[in-house]
C-alpha cells in the first residue's frame, strides 16, 4: 500500500495538456517583432587555416542585414570549464582554424531564412587545408598533425583511478581475461534541434529563448564570451524538446544568435536543420576499451584494469568528464580488490564527443559486462549468481570514491532470475542477455565554480490555497516539472493541481546547474521538499495559535485538510487556514526557501541506482539481423515519485540503448559523417521497440527527496551489452564491437564456422 | 613514508602514487620534470596507455624515490 498520498499515484504531466494540444511554445515556436533569420555557414574541410573570409557579396544580396565571423567576437575561448581554463578551448566562430566537418565559420541574419541560406553561398573563405587525423589511435602517433597547440601526441586530458593492490590481486586471480572493445558514437537524436532567438537591446540587456537543459549555465556562458554581466542575461527555456546531455553547453545557434544580434539590434532566430544536429553539434564519446579481469574459480572478482582511448573530436565539451565517469562506472557493480582505470582522452578532427545519457557508462557496460558473461561461461559458473557473489551490497565503500548508502541490487538478481525461469525454453535462434549496472543520482562535479547551491526552489502560498513553485530545476521533456509538483504537493499536504510550476526562465527561478547527470529528482527534490516544509512550517504556526492545541501535539497536512497527527478528526480546512495566516503576516505572502549541495558525499554523487536487465534477442543466422523480442529490467530507484514519468524513462532509455547497442551508427569517412539524415542513422522505431517492463525494486535512499534517487538516465547503461550478451548464448558470438551490425555477425558466423572446420 | 611530488610538494605515502598524480595533473611544470630526468612524459604515458600493466609507472616511481632526498 503507497503510505503517500501524492508521491508514486499516477499523476499525469503537468504541462501535459499545453503539449498535446500544441500550445507548449518551444524555441522553434518563438516569434519575436523586426526579427531576423540568421544561418551558419561551416567548415567543408576537417583541419584547415582560415586565411580570409569575405562576406562582401553577400551583404549585397537584398534582405541579407548583417554577417559576423570571429573578428565580431573577443575570441573568448569557452567551455563549462570555468574552473579549469585549460579545458575551454573551443571558439565558436574560431579566427584561426577550423578542426572539424561542420564547425561554424560565419553567420548570416537576414529577413527569410532562405535569403540567409542564399547568402552563405556568397561568402568566400580562403583556406590553406591541413593534414588531417580522424582516430585516436593515430592521432597519438609521434608523426600525427598537430590540432591544438600545446597539446603533445594531441591527449586532451587523461584520468586515473585506482584502488587497492592492483598486482597483487592479479596474482591472486585463477584466470585472467583480456578484450579489446570498440564503442562507437551516437547522435543525441532530440525531437527539437538545437534552436535559440536572441534579442539585444540598447539598455544592454540581452534574452535568449533557448532549447536547453540548464538556462543558469547559458546564462553564465554567454555572459563569459559575450563580456556581459550575467544579471543582464535572461534565459527562458520553458519548453524543451530533448536534450540528453547534448544541451548543457554553449552552441552555434545560441553563441551565433546572440553575437548577430548584439550587432544588429534586432532579434534574430537559429534553428538547426537535422543535419547541422548531426554534424555540428557534439555526440556520445566513441571509445577502445582494454579490459582485463582476474577472478578466482569461484568466481570471486581480484582485480580489474581497464585502458581507454576516447575519440574525443575537437574540443574537450563534457568529454573530460565522461573520460573520468567511463573509468568509475566501469568497476560498478561490483567489488574489486584492486582496480586500476587509465583514460586519454584524444583529439581528433572529428565532430567534437561529449556527454551523452549514461555519460560514459553505456560504454563501459559494454565492454564489462560482456566480458563478466564470458568469464561466467569460460568457467562454467551461473552469470547471475557470479554477478551477485561479487555485487555491491548498502554500507559498501567504494575505495576512495563513493559510500553507497541504498543498494537493491541483490533483489534485482532475484527478479530477473524468476523472469528468465518464467520464459521456459526458447525457439531456435532466440536467447536471453543480461546486463547490470548502477549510475550516479547527480554529480558532484562543480566545473562551473558556481557560487549558488546545486539546486534551489521557491514555494509561495496564495490566499486562495494554490502554491506557485519557483525552481531552477529545467524541464526538457522528462516529466521534472511534475516531479517537482509531486514532491511539493506531498510535502505541503496539497493536491498537484494546487501547485503552479514556474521554470526555465533565469530571471524569475533561482539558480540551479540543471538537468544533466541524473541530478534533478535528488538534488532539486530535496531543495523543493526543503522548501515546501519553510512554508508548511509558517502555515502550522498559526494552526497551532488557532486551534487552541496543546504544544506537545504535531500538526500536519494531509489532503488539504490540516490536522493533528494522534487525532486526525481534529482539524481545519487548509484554504481557511491560508487566509488566517496571510491576515496575521500583515498581507504578506507566505514564502518557503530550500536549496540542496552534496556535503561530504564522495568523489562523485550523493546516491547510487542499480539495476540488471534482461533481453530477449532473436538473430537471423541469414541476414545477421537482430529483433528485440521482450526485456524486463529489475529496477532500483529507491522511492518512485513520479510513477507514470518513471514508466517513460525506462522506456525512453531503453529504446535509446537498443539503438546504441544494434542500430545508431555513425560512420565517417575522412572526417565527414557519411549518414546525417533520419532515413541512413537508424533509430529505432515503435514496431521494434519490444516490451520494456520495469520490476521496481523497493528500497529507501536516505540522501533522496522521501527515499528516491535517480531513474533516467541510468537505464541507458545495460541494453548494449545485454544485447551482446543474448548474441552469445544464441549464436556462442563473442561481440567486441558497438553497434553490433548484421554485418558484423554474419562475418563473425562465418569466421566461427571456419575454425571450428579447422578444429576438425 | 612519505613521498612528495617533486614539482607541487603534494604528499603520498606511496611513490607510485606521486607517479599517478604526476601523469594525472599532466601541466607542463610536472612534463617538464619528468623530461628532465631524462624520461619522455609522452612516452612513458603512451606506453601505459598502450601496454598491459603498470611499467611506465613503477619506472617514474623509482625516480621519483630517488629525488626524494633532494626535495
Amino acid at each position: 500500500m503507497n503510505k503517500y498520498a501524492v508521491i508514486n499515484t499516477h499523476v499525469h504531466n503537468v504541462d501535459g495538456i499545453a503539449k498535446v494540444t500544441g500550445r507548449a511554445t518551444y524555441t522553434f515556436d518563438v516569434k519575436l517583432p523586426g526579427m531576423l533569420y540568421g544561418k551558419i555557414l561551416r567548415s567543408p574541410h576537417p583541419h584547415a587555416k582560415i586565411l580570409n573570409i569575405d562576406a562582401s557579396r553577400a551583404l549585397k544580396l537584398p534582405g541579407v542585414i548583417g554577417v559576423v565571423t570571429g573578428k565580431d567576437t573577443l575570441g573568448v575561448k569557452q567551455g563549462i570549464w570555468r574552473r579549469y581554463k585549460d579545458l575551454c578551448d573551443e571558439q565558436i566562430l574560431p579566427v584561426d582554424k577550423v578542426r572539424y566537418i561542420g564547425e561554424p565559420v560565419a553567420a548570416v541574419a537576414a529577413v527569410t531564412e532562405e535569403i540567409a541560406e542564399q547568402a552563405l553561398d556568397l561568402i568566400d573563405v580562403e583556406y590553406e587545408v591541413l593534414p588531417a587525423v580522424f582516430e585516436p589511435l593515430d592521432a597519438i602517433k609521434k608523426d600525427a598533425p598537430e590540432i591544438h597547440e600545446g597539446f603533445e601526441r594531441n591527449i586532451n586530458v587523461t584520468r586515473h583511478i585506482e584502488w587497492g593492490d592492483v598486482e597483487t590481486a592479479f596474482e591472486e586471480a585463477d584466470y585472467i581475461r583480456e578484450d579489446w572493445f570498440k564503442c562507437g558514437g551516437q547522435a543525441h537524436m532530440c525531437m527539437e534541434t538545437r534552436a535559440a532567438v536572441s534579442s539585444y537591446t540598447p539598455e544592454g540587456k540581452l534574452t535568449v529563448y533557448s532549447s536547453t537543459q540548464s538556462p543558469y549555465y547559458m546564462q553564465g556562458l554567454l555572459a563569459g564570451v559575450l563580456g556581459l554581466k550575467e544579471g543582464n542575461i535572461r534565459v527562458i527555456s520553458h519548453y524543451v524538446g530533448g536534450g540528453f546531455g547534448g544541451k548543457f553547453e554553449l552552441d552555434g545557434a545560441i553563441f551565433c544568435s546572440a553575437v548577430l544580434s548584439m550587432k544588429l539590434f534586432r532579434p534574430v532566430k537559429i534553428v538547426y536543420t537535422r543535419e547541422e544536429d548531426f554534424i555540428a553539434t557534439k555526440r556520445r564519446t566513441p571509445m577502445y576499451y582494454y579490459v582485463r579481469t582476474g577472478v578466482k574459480k569461484d568466481g570471486t572478482f581480484c582485480a580489474r584494469e581497464a585502458k581507454v582511448f576516447t575519440n574525443g573530436g575537437a574540443y574537450t565539451g563534457m568529454g573530460a568528464t565522461a573520460l573520468y565517469l567511463t573509468g568509475f562506472f566501469h568497476s560498478f557493480p561490483y567489488r574489486w580488490r584492486g582496480y586500476r582505470y587509465d583514460g586519454y582522452r584524444v583529439y581528433t578532427n572529428t565532430l567534437p564527443s561529449t556527454s551523452m545519457r549514461g555519460f560514459g557508462a553505456p560504454q563501459a557496460m559494454f565492454c564489462s559486462e560482456q566480458q563478466i558473461e564470458w568469464i561466467a561461461a569460460d568457467l562454467g559458473l551461473d552469470p547471475i549468481e557470479m554477478r551477485r557473489k561479487n555485487g555491491h551490497y548498502p554500507g559498501y565503500e567504494v575505495p576512495g570514491q563513493a559510500t553507497i548508502a541504498s543498494c537493491g541490487l541483490d533483489q534485482c538478481f532475484d527478479e530477473i532470475q524468476k523472469w528468465i525461469k518464467g520464459k521456459g525454453k526458447l525457439p531456435e535462434g532466440r536467447a536471453i542477455g543480461i546486463s547490470a549496472c548502477g549510475f550516479m543520482s547527480g554529480g558532484i562535479f562543480n566545473w562551473f565554480d558556481t557560487p549558488y547551491s546545486f539546486s534551489s526552489a521557491v514555494v509561495t502560498i496564495n490566499q486562495d490555497g494554490t502554491v506557485e513553485l519557483y525552481v531552477g530545476a529545467q524541464e526538457i521533456g522528462q516529466g521534472s516539472n511534475t516531479t517537482m509538483a509531486i514532491i511539493c504537493a506531498e510535502t505541503l499536504g496539497v493536491k498537484v493541481e494546487d501547485i503552479k510550476v514556474h521554470s526555465g526562465d533565469t530571471d524569475h527561478c533561482p539558480a540551479d546547474l540543471g538537468a544533466w547527470g541524473s541530478r534533478q529528482t535528488l538534488m532539486a527534490g530535496n531543495a523543493v521538499k526543503m522548501a515546501a516544509e519553510d512554508a508548511k512550517k509558517q502555515l502550522l504556526e498559526f494552526a497551532q495559535a488557532k486551534m487552541g492545541i496543546n504544544i506537545v501535539y504535531d500538526l500536519d497536512i494531509k489532503n488539504r485538510w490540516v490536522h493533528i497527527v494522534a487525532r486526525p478528526e481534529r482539524g481545519m480546512d487548509y484554504f481557511e487556514l491560508v487566509k488566517e495566516a496571510l491576515r496575521g503576516k500583515d498581507g504578506q505572502r507566505i514564502v518557503g526557501r530550500g536549496y540542496y549541495t552534496p556535503h561530504r558525499k564522495g568523489m562523485i554523487s550523493p546516491a547510487y541506482s542499480y539495476m540488471l536487465q534482461g533481453v530477449e534477442v532473436e538473430i537471423d543466422r541469414e541476414t545477421g539481423k537482430i529483433k528485440l523480442i521482450d526485456s524486463l529490467t529489475a529496477h532500483d530507484c529507491g522511492q518512485p515519485i513520479n510513477h507514470l514519468g518513471l514508466i517513460g524513462q525506462l522506456e525512453g532509455a531503453f529504446s535509446m540503448a537498443a539503438g546504441y547497442g544494434y542500430l545508431e551508427y555513425m560512420p565517417y569517412e575522412d572526417g565527414k559523417l557519411m549518414n546525417p539524415n533520419l532515413v541512413d542513422y537508424k533509430v529505432i522505431r515503435a514496431t521494434e521497440m519490444p516490451e520494456a517492463a520495469v520490476a521496481e525494486i523497493d528500497t529507501y535512499e536516505p540522501e533522496g527527496p522521501y527515499g528516491a534517487k535517480e531513474a533516467g538516465e541510468g537505464l541507458t547503461n545495460p541494453t548494449a551489452a545485454a544485447i551482446g550478451n543474448a548474441i552469445f548464448h544464441a549464436l556462442g558470438l563473442q561481440m567486441k564491437e558497438c553497434p553490433i551490425r548484421p554485418e558484423m555477425i554474419l562475418k563473425a558466423l562465418k569466421e566461427k564456422e571456419e575454425k571450428e572446420k579447422e578444429g576438425k | 613514508m612519505s613521498f612528495k611530488c617533486p614539482v607541487c610538494k603534494k604528499e603520498w605515502n606511496a611513490s607510485l602514487q606521486v607517479a599517478r598524480h604526476m601523469f594525472g595533473t599532466g601541466d607542463k611544470p610536472h612534463k617538464a620534470w619528468v623530461d628532465s630526468q631524462g624520461l619522455s612524459f609522452i612516452d612513458l604515458m603512451i606506453e601505459q596507455a598502450t601496454t598491459p600493466g603498470n611499467k611506465s609507472y613503477v619506472t617514474l616511481a623509482e625516480i621519483i624515490e630517488k629525488a626524494q632526498d633532494k626535495l
